[in-house]
């Protein structure tokens, strides 16, 4: 994204920001950036319905740029579409002020923010991160095993599932070939199915995990077809080709597959891979049962209220879907412990809800710390009370991704 | 007009010098008779002529005289003719007729010909002497060049020369000639074909008349007068080219005909056409339907045929198909799709009655790590209990040698798979059935491999009991790998006894069946088995090889190394015998169906969609209904099967195949819940589970195993801990650590069929960290 024009007061936090979106994952950062009660102003077209004087009516699609009060976030991960719904909030010939109107943001064309509560840290981190031109990591996956494959595209910022392919292979039996057939098959799905999504005139890295020697066969289905294909583009794939061991075919396996020192060795520098590694070292600590690490939402408060998540080696991860729930007071709230962990020093880590790191993270409530120095019995006074996780994500709007442990449509219960 | 004859007669000369003396004669000029004739019969004719009122200057009165040879009476009725309306003409004509034969006319229109052909692109031979009297000339082509006639179409007029009225006449005909062929039963079908081959020149017989006297219209006449164009009688134009073709072909032989289904012939007689395709086999084909009795013999037979099939229900589509064309004519409609016909059966008591008659049947898993020669074992056991042949194992073993894996050649049995036998390691369950004189048993061999314990679990899941194959000589990678996460897991999935073979025991060191070493491998397996929750007589060990077969079915001889084994334990087989537990219980038959889909395959082509797995409750017999979750599909049962023979019904307990009809194979996947439709296993996407944790465990992604169901999933609480009783000891804890007992929420990713009281296995970067039972499903 870039950044077309800026006038935020440092001190308030006010002003607003114009941005221009260039790629795709562009609209996954407007989706972090951009906050119910925030203005928008973009471009839209909208069907204005004129009446004459006489009574008859017509229709004409107008252009115009319209300025709404968000109200709902769209974020199609897919698509990468973001679509934002709102109240017009500066009038025009055409619209009125306080009619509905959705913006979809639309890449190659500004859009101007102005945050309703100013810009706070997160959001000026989110920002900055936005703007970064810094060459970028983009890496495909395919997690398989037999029957199953889960074609992913992962980015710095998200890990999106593009293709997922189920297949019924019939076990082997004596006698039969109809396992090696549809096995081939499923390969051949596969393939096609990748093929889909590649560019291969820039081809990415792309990596191929499995447990067993799903990957590894497919590898060599891959090889055959290229050698057999007058596609010469195909060729040019072949070494971008990094095989690794996962333990089974589903996504979630990916975590363990980018935590691996085949994949590390070649992806260190990016984000997920950091992101991936800091989890593990989280997720160790928890095994040695070590009372450094905590998490959950009131655990983590109460140690960074004692000062634990500082300097020298304190961590905050934090899931940037607690920065997007609908209710200001808890986005407040999380803002606020940010900037707590950051005036003690602390590092603090915002993970995409959209990776796999992040998502695990959001099994442990969305927010983790790693102390400075080990507090026993940090949730005993929180026993018998209405369990942390589910108030966290009643109120987090998660466009749709299907939070896991996402507690239905409880009204918002006040914390503490 | 003269310079014109003259050309022609001096090409002519060729042919017809001796012949046509006088018109030789006359060539150069008229001779003196001529002339005398000219001056007498001139006077004649102008007066006949004036009589009817016609003007006619001498010389044209002189050269009809000259070309009717002095006939008064034609030469004046032609001059009358050609100054007076055309019909009249066609009687002049006419008369001519007879004439037309003679040599003289036949080197007049030669000439004409030659002329017209002078300013022609060359042509073939062929082409020349097309339309030449003599030759046979196609009657299409002939009829087309009568410009006369009218256009608009006169289906009933016989051999009318349009087109579309002579292509009306000919169907008209063959429909008449089929009609005639078809309909006397005694035509016996060398004349039926005759009739066929002859029908196509009825048809011509019928036009002939017209078009053949054309060419012959006019003879010599055509330099002479002015009104006919000269290229008449010359090639034919494009359209009867074209139609041509088909007369030329279409004759020779009903064969070719059938064989060129495109000409163009075959498709202006469609009537024939079908009649060619449909009913030949019936009436016409010589071979077919000699006679009447033969015809209804076979329509009988099939019928019969028809009828029998009905009630049999393992009848296949193509069959079907081919049946229902055989009976396009005699059976009115298609017979209706099989119904599988339930014969109803009390199977409770049907199998409570026939316990006693019985011999036991048991599945057992073998169980060990990767490599500690399970499927070897098994193959020895099945080749020395006979239910593999020895022919079988030595063609293994040529086809393992030429791989270089020749010690693989027996687990080939069970390794059946392209990529087992490349790679030399199981990765699928294999399923064998072999009977002892007591026990008809059912080998469910599992991967030894980390990355296939999902299989394992399945395979587990189906099992009575298991049997732990451990390499006396590697018994402490085993212990770190899959020898202990299997006995984990076999106890996870609920077996109860365990039978131990210490495999590899003629390769022990520092000699072989070294007693000693099975003794203290023994001890070890005994001990953990006892950590890890099996009782002590509920557990069998033994020693055995694999590879060589010492005390796998035989007891080993006296003069052998492991002739001790002989005194002191019992072989593989024996064991197995005795640890077969005592029949299931009545209770599980009469419960509603539930069996768990371990393979969706291909029965065969009269049964293109079977399932098979372990039945845990109920029963079912061809006929019933049966619904398939999570689809919620509903299919027929259509055949049962048991250790691979057909039967008439499964209980709970069996291991069988159920070939299913009435439901797409889309709706079934491996891991899905067959079941009873009116009580069906509720499809939820989470449950509470009491496990055991081998793993600390956090809210985390985990995979989900029950019985050979795999899904993604996470643990999304941690309820309690609770202690072996059940007494909660902390609510909402940080997290369960290894070794303690936890009730915990299982969110799953799709909904999944699950019932309280099944045994889940949680596993996690490939590593099993849970088992527990499930307690609550939904909410």
């Amino acid at each position: 994204m870039r950044l077309i024009k800026q006038s935020i007061e440092r001190k308030t936090g006010t002003g607003s920001a114009t941005l221009l979106p260039e790629e795709p994952e562009d609209m996954w950062h407007a989706y972090n950036l951009i906050r119910p009660t925030d203005l928008l102003r973009a471009s839209a077209i909208r069907k204005v319905i004129s009446e004459s004087g006489s009574g008859s009516r017509s229709n004409e699609r107008v252009h115009m740029t319209l300025t709404i009060r968000v109200t709902k976030l769209d974020f199609d991960p897919q698509a990468a579409q973001l679509h934002v719904s709102g109240r017009v909030a500066e009038e025009n010939k055409y619209v009125k002020l306080g009619s509905f109107h959705t913006l979809d943001l639309e890449l190659q064309r500004n859009f101007t923010l102005e945050k309703a509560e100013g810009w706070d840290s997160v959001a000026l981190d989110t920002l900055r991160e936005s703007i970064n031109q810094d060459a970028k990591a983009q890496l495909w996956a395919v997690i398989m095993q037999e029957g199953l494959a889960n074609i992913c595209l992962i980015t710095d910022h998200q890990t999106i599932l593009r293709q997922r392919i189920e297949v019924s292979l019939p076990k082997k039996r004596a006698g039969s070939s109809d396992h090696d057939k549809s096995l081939a098959r499923f390969f051949q799905t596969t393939l096609d199915s990748l093929l889909r999504q590649l560019d291969l005139a820039n081809p990415k890295p792309l990596l191929l995990a499995s447990p067993g020697f799903t990957a590894s066969s497919f590898h060599h289905f891959l090889k055959t077809h290229v050698a057999s294909t007058p596609n010469k583009q195909l060729a040019q794939l072949l070494p971008k080709i990094t095989l690794a061991h996962a333990a089974s075919g589903h996504l979630h396996s990916l975590a363990q597959v980018l935590a691996s020192p085949a994949v590390t060795s070649k992806l260190s520098a990016t984000k997920f891979a950091r992101e991936t590694l800091l989890m593990d070292t989280f997720f160790t600590l928890m095994r040695k049962d070590d009372a450094r690490a905590w998490y959950g939402p009131r655990e983590v408060e109460l140690a960074s209220a004692r000062g634990a998540v500082g300097k020298g080696g304190g961590v905050l991860l934090i899931s940037n879907a607690l920065f997007r729930s609908q209710n200001i007071a808890t986005r407040k709230r999380w803002v606020g412990l940010v900037d707590e962990v950051k005036g003690q020093g602390g590092e603090v880590r915002v993970f995409s809800s959209l990776h796999e790191s992040g998502r695990r993270l959001e099994g442990l409530g969305g927010v983790a710390a790693i102390l400075t120095f080990a507090i026993e019995g940090l949730d005993e006074g929180l026993e018998g009370e209405e369990d942390g996780l589910e108030e966290v994500w009643d109120d987090v709007d998660d466009g749709g991704l299907g939070v896991e442990g996402k507690g239905g449509v409880e009204e918002d219960i006040d914390f503490l | 007009m003269q310079r014109v004859k003259n050309v022609g007669y001096d090409e002519d000369e060729l042919y017809d010098e001796e012949d046509d003396v006088y018109e030789e004669d006359g060539d150069p000029g008229y001779t003196a008779e001529d002339r005398a004739n000219f001056s007498a019969l001139t006077p004649v004719v102008r007066a006949e002529l004036e009589e009817a009122g016609v003007q006619a200057s001498d010389q044209d009165i002189g050269a009809a005289l000259w070309h009717y040879f002095w006939d008064v009476g034609k030469s004046v009725s032609y001059l009358k003719n050609s100054r007076t309306p055309r019909p009249q003409q066609q009687g002049v004509k006419k008369e001519d007729k007879p004439k037309a034969k003679s040599k003289f006319d036949e080197a007049a229109q030669k000439s004409a010909e030659t002329a017209a052909h002078a300013d022609m692109p060359p042509m073939s031979a062929a082409d020349w002497f097309r339309d030449v009297p003599w030759t046979q000339i196609p009657p299409e082509m002939e009829g087309s060049i009568v410009p006369a006639t009218p256009v608009i179409p006169r289906p009933k007029l016989l051999g009318g020369s349009s087109k579309l009225a002579r292509l009306a006449e000919e169907r008209r005909k063959k429909a008449v000639a089929a009609a005639n062929v078809a309909s006397p039963p005694v035509t016996n079908g060398a004349s039926s074909s005759l009739d066929r081959l002859s029908r196509p020149k009825d048809t011509k017989e019928n036009e002939a008349p017209v078009p053949k006297v054309e060419p012959k219209r006019y003879p010599i006449r055509k330099k002479r007068e002015p009104t006919p164009p000269p290229k008449e009688p010359t090639p034919p134009p494009p359209e009867p080219e074209e139609e041509e073709k088909p007369d030329l072909r279409a004759s020779p032989t009903s064969f070719g005909r059938t064989l060129a289904a495109s000409l163009p012939h075959s498709r202006y007689t469609p009537s024939m056409t079908l009649k060619d395709m449909l009913g030949s086999g019936v009436t016409e084909d010589p071979f077919k339907g000699p006679s009447p009795d033969d015809t209804k013999l076979t329509n009988g037979c099939s019928i019969t045929g028809n009828t029998g099939k009905t009630k049999q229900p393992a009848a296949n589509g193509l069959a079907k198909k081919t049946e229902a064309l055989k009976l396009g004519d005699s059976a009115p409609s298609a017979p209706s799709p099989p119904k599988v016909r339930s014969k109803g059966l009390d199977v409770p008591n049907l199998w409570a009655g026939g316990k006693s008659k019985r011999k036991a049947s048991a599945a057992f898993v073998v169980i060990g790590h990767v490599d500690h020669g399970k499927s070897t074992l098994m193959g020895r056991l099945l080749l020395d209990t006979g239910a593999v042949s020895q022919r079988d194992v030595d063609r293994y073993q040529k086809q393992a040698t030429e791989l270089g894996k020749s010690s693989f050649a027996l687990a080939w049995v069970m390794d059946t798979g392209t990529e087992e036998r490349e790679r030399g390691v199981t990765v699928d369950i294999a399923q064998h059935h072999f009977s002892t004189d007591s026990v008809n048993f059912t080998i469910l061999d599992a991967p030894g491999h980390r990355d296939f314990v999902p299989n394992m679990i399945g395979g587990a899941s189906m099992a009575d009991l298991a049997v732990l194959v451990v390499d006396a000589n590697q018994l402490e990678s085993g212990m770190k790998g899959q020898t202990r996460e299997h006995v984990l897991l076999a106890k996870a999935v609920g077996l109860k006894r365990v039978l131990v073979a210490v495999n590899k025991l003629d390769a022990t060191a520092p000699y072989s069946w070294s007693q000693d070493v099975f003794q203290k491998v023994k001890n070890d397996v005994l001990k953990f088995l006892g950590e890890a929750g099996f009782a002590a007589n509920d557990i069998t060990v033994v020693p055995c090889s694999g590879l060589s077969g010492e005390n796998v079915a035989k007891a080993p001889k006296p003069n052998e190394p492991a002739a001790w084994v002989a005194r002191t334990d019992l072989t593989l087989l024996k064991a197995l015998e005795q640890a077969v537990p005592s029949g299931g219980n009545g209770d599980a038959v009469k419960r509603p169906l539930r069996m768990q889909v371990a393979d969706v395959f291909r029965g065969g082509i009269t049964n293109p969609l079977s399932v098979s797995g372990r039945m845990t409750a109920g029963n079912a017999q061809p006929g019933d209904p049966v619904l398939v979750q999570p689809s919620g599909e509903t299919a027929t049962v259509r055949g049962v099967e048991v250790s691979g023979e057909p039967r008439d019904y499964a209980v709970a307990g069996d291991i069988c195949t159920l070939h299913l009809t009435d439901i797409d194979p889309i709706h079934i996947c491996t891991g899905d819940v067959v079941c009873d439709p009116s009580q069906k296993v509720p499809v939820v996407e989470s449950f509470t589970a009491e496990i055991e944790a081998l793993d600390s465990l956090l809210p985390q992604s985990v995979d989900v195993h029950l019985g050979r169901l795999h899904t993604a999933g996470s643990i999304t609480r941690l309820v309690a801990t609770v202690d072996d009783k059940g007494v909660t000891l902390k609510k909402k804890p940080r997290m369960v650590k290894a070794g303690q007992r936890a009730i915990v929420k299982v969110a799953v990713e799709d909904g999944v069929p699950v019932e309280g009281g099944e045994m889940v296995v949680l596993r996690a970067q490939g590593e099993t960290v849970g088992f527990g039972i499930v307690e609550r499903t939904g909410g």
